[in-house]
């Protein structure tokens, strides 16, 4: 049972990383907490739902899932941060959490509240190696994780968009006097964060094999949690944070009782908190200002 | 909140509860006399939240039921209107509506709550406020019996209805062991999973594997691979599953996943036709007074009703029992008010209170949708009931 459960954890950190990498794209360009973000990710997640309904490949459905995330992500900065992004900083989150809402409940009026299942054949392949039993699904968790994460370690530290969010991360005045175009890396902040909640949204589902409108809060949580844990200076720190905290909820669940899982979560997020504010892999930089 | 306002209206009358015919078409009969006035029922249903499907399900059968009973001309001439608010599948929300519909609405019966643990505290309110609540979900043992003399529940208490279910299985499965998971969030998912089906194995000579450290969920988890896992690797031969059907979805769906076909028994919570789609393959033993393709009494002309209702409003899914024990509940209300004496003056809103309170004690023979319909001397649910086993996408009475 051990590895098994060492399996589900990673999977399940799989997408934990994901998520808070679209998360905390955002509070480390913009300095704040996009909590829509998880329910970016529901939304997501019921697009693939109802384009595999219509039997696409997957790699359509992630693509298509991925583009509803980031176009989703586009409307929350637009209306729910761009209005208000000189505003105190609880006020962006708050409009945030707004649209989170709105997003909920929409998602329980069109998809309806009740668990919504991607089709079987999605699941048809499973192998037993040993005493792990794999799913064709997991494989696609694990290489487009890989990918995402690669890609946007390339957009940030490689491209000129990458640049110019560091600029704006560093010192967004600076960065207007330098020609950034303040409102456009905004815009394409969002859009990515959107892009990789789309993935994830879609992941989870994979994963699953079933959804609700009311996931996004759940995992969305937990994102932060990695956030803190992995380290708001490092970009990598996700990466790892992720598998740790997904491995830490299963082993709990699997070798202790699931309503403990909250308590070993946040008693987690707790110690960091005290004993290592950066997180594992931060440096000792302001909260705020990650990438 | 959502709240809506359906207007009812039936004509009253007929004899005395004695095998009644069905309230609405009864109503027409009538022959008492003409009611003041509107008359108010409150309902208070989980339109939003994760049980939300039942009370969109629920409403549409209300609106269902004012249609019908608006063709039969009314209630004694007067309108009736059943005044509908969302408890948001939540506790509180559930006492704090009891005592607007009491107090503000000033209605003369609610139909609701749901669930046990929002029952918990709504019947409380309704026994302060001195009205009638009457659950269409809730089996939790005990709790109408706590709540006497205002509080009804159309449902069995799962604890009576549980042995002849348990026997039923053993004898077909002939477990050596059963293993138990459970949703530790809702009231009567912890009781089945805790304190009602494992005595009774242990009785009949089955090993309960877990007894002491039982596998839980909650509601709303979708990741439910470890605990599959965990359950899979005690390699029971029979499960005690305690949960509604919409928290168990995600628990079937990842057993099929995991290859787990091992057969499974609960309670009524677990009726529906959608809980039969994650996993057919998995045998799954319930109690049922009603399950979409009887064909017993009123049955199968009200499932083909209200079949068509659901396909009208785009709802997924069959009708379901908790569909059915809510619509008897509105009926019998109905009943109460022709037969009752109820006189729906502003000035006699407690003692109609009171009058409904004693109509429904006294209730024996009341024809429900399923057949005989009644309660017992602690306000719970007396009606026929049928061990059923859902396989390959159907439920069938198991003989």
């Amino acid at each position: 049972m051990f590895f098994q459960q060492l399996i589900n954890g990673l999977m399940l950190g799989a997408a934990y990383t994901l998520i808070t990498m679209a998360l905390s794209l955002v509070v480390g360009v913009l300095g704040v907490f996009n909590i829509a973000v998880a329910d970016v990710f529901m939304v997501a997640a019921f697009v693939g739902l109802t384009l595999s309904r219509l039997g696409l490949p997957v790699p359509i459905i992630l693509v298509a899932a991925m583009v509803a995330g980031g176009l989703v992500s586009l409307v929350i900065e637009r209306f729910g941060y761009r209005p208000l992004r000189h505003a105190h900083g609880v006020m962006p989150l708050l409009s945030t959490l707004g649209f989170a809402m709105i997003l909920q409940n929409s998602a329980a009026n069109i998809w309806g509240a009740a668990p919504s299942r991607f089709p079987d054949h999605l699941f048809a392949f499973k192998r037993q190696l040993g005493p792990v039993l794999i799913a064709s699904t997991q494989v696609w968790i694990l290489a487009v994780v890989i990918v995402l994460v690669l890609a946007l370690t390339w957009v940030v530290g490689r491209t000129r968009l990458g640049r110019q969010m560091r600029a704006v991360a560093e010192n967004p005045a600076a960065a207007v006097v330098l020609g950034v175009d303040i409102t456009g890396v905004q815009r394409l902040t969002f859009f990515l964060s959107g892009l990789l909640a789309g993935a994830a949204g879609l992941l989870v589902g994979l994963n699953y094999g079933i959804i609700t409108p009311y996931i996004g809060l759940e995992i969305g949580m937990k994102a932060i949690a990695v956030l803190v844990l992995g380290g708001v200076a490092s970009l990598w720190g996700a990466l790892v944070a992720g598998p740790i905290l997904g491995v830490a909820q299963v082993m709990t669940a699997a070798y202790l009782s699931n309503s403990y899982q909250d308590i070993v979560i946040w008693g987690i997020l707790l110690l960091v908190l005290i004993l290592r504010p950066q997180g594992l892999f931060g440096r000792a930089v302001a909260v705020g200002r990650r990438i | 909140m959502v709240a809506l306002a359906l207007a009812l209206t039936g004509c009253g009358g007929s004899q005395p509860a004695a095998k009644t015919a069905e309230p609405a078409k009864a109503a027409a009969t009538a022959g008492a006399a003409s009611l003041p006035g509107t008359i108010k029922i409150g309902a208070i249903l989980p339109i939003t939240g994760p049980e939300a499907e039942h009370g969109k399900s629920n409403t549409y059968l209300l609106k269902m039921l004012e249609k019908e009973v608006n063709d039969a001309g009314g209630i004694n001439g007067a309108k009736l209107q059943v005044i509908i608010y969302d408890t948001g599948w939540k506790a509180d929300q559930a006492g704090n509506l009891i005592r607007r519909l009491a107090q503000d609405d000033k209605v003369l019966a609610i139909a609701g709550p749901l669930s046990s643990f929002e029952a918990e505290v709504a019947f409380k309110a309704a026994v302060k406020e001195e009205i009638v609540a009457a659950s269409y979900a809730s089996s939790k043992p005990g709790l109408s019996k706590e709540n006497r003399p205002w509080v009804f529940r159309n449902t069995l208490d799962e604890g009576m209805t549980a042995a002849p279910m348990v026997e039923k299985f053993v004898k077909k499965v002939q477990p050596k062991s059963v293993a138990i998971i459970h949703d530790a969030k809702d009231a009567i998912s912890t009781a089945i999973g805790k304190a009602i089906l494992p005595p009774l194995f242990e009785k009949a000579g089955v090993k309960v594997v877990n007894k002491d450290n039982p596998i839980t969920f909650q509601t709303g988890d979708i990741d439910l691979q470890a605990q599959v896992t965990k359950l899979k690797s005690l390699n029971p031969d029979g499960i005690i599953f305690g949960a509604f059907q919409e928290p168990a979805q995600p628990v079937l769906n990842e057993m099929k996943r995991q290859n787990m076909t091992v057969p499974t028994i609960g309670g009524t919570p677990l009726i529906s036709t959608e809980i039969l789609k994650p996993a057919p393959d998995i045998p799954l033993w319930a109690n049922a007074t009603y399950f979409f393709g009887m064909d017993k009494g009123r049955a199968k002309a009200w499932s083909d009703k209200a079949k068509k209702i659901y396909v009208e409003n785009n709802h997924k899914s069959d009708p379901d029992m908790f569909d059915v024990n809510l619509y008897e509940l509105v009926e019998m209300y109905i009943d109460a008010i022709k037969k009752g004496g109820v006189t729906n003056k502003p000035e006699d809103l407690k003692a109609d209170r009171v009058k409904i309170r004693d109509y429904m004690a006294k209730l024996k023979d009341f024809q429900g949708i399923s057949g005989r319909v009644g309660f017992n001397a602690d306000g719970d649910g007396d009606k026929a009931f049928y061990v059923v086993v859902g396989h390959k996408g159907k439920w069938q009475v198991e003989d």
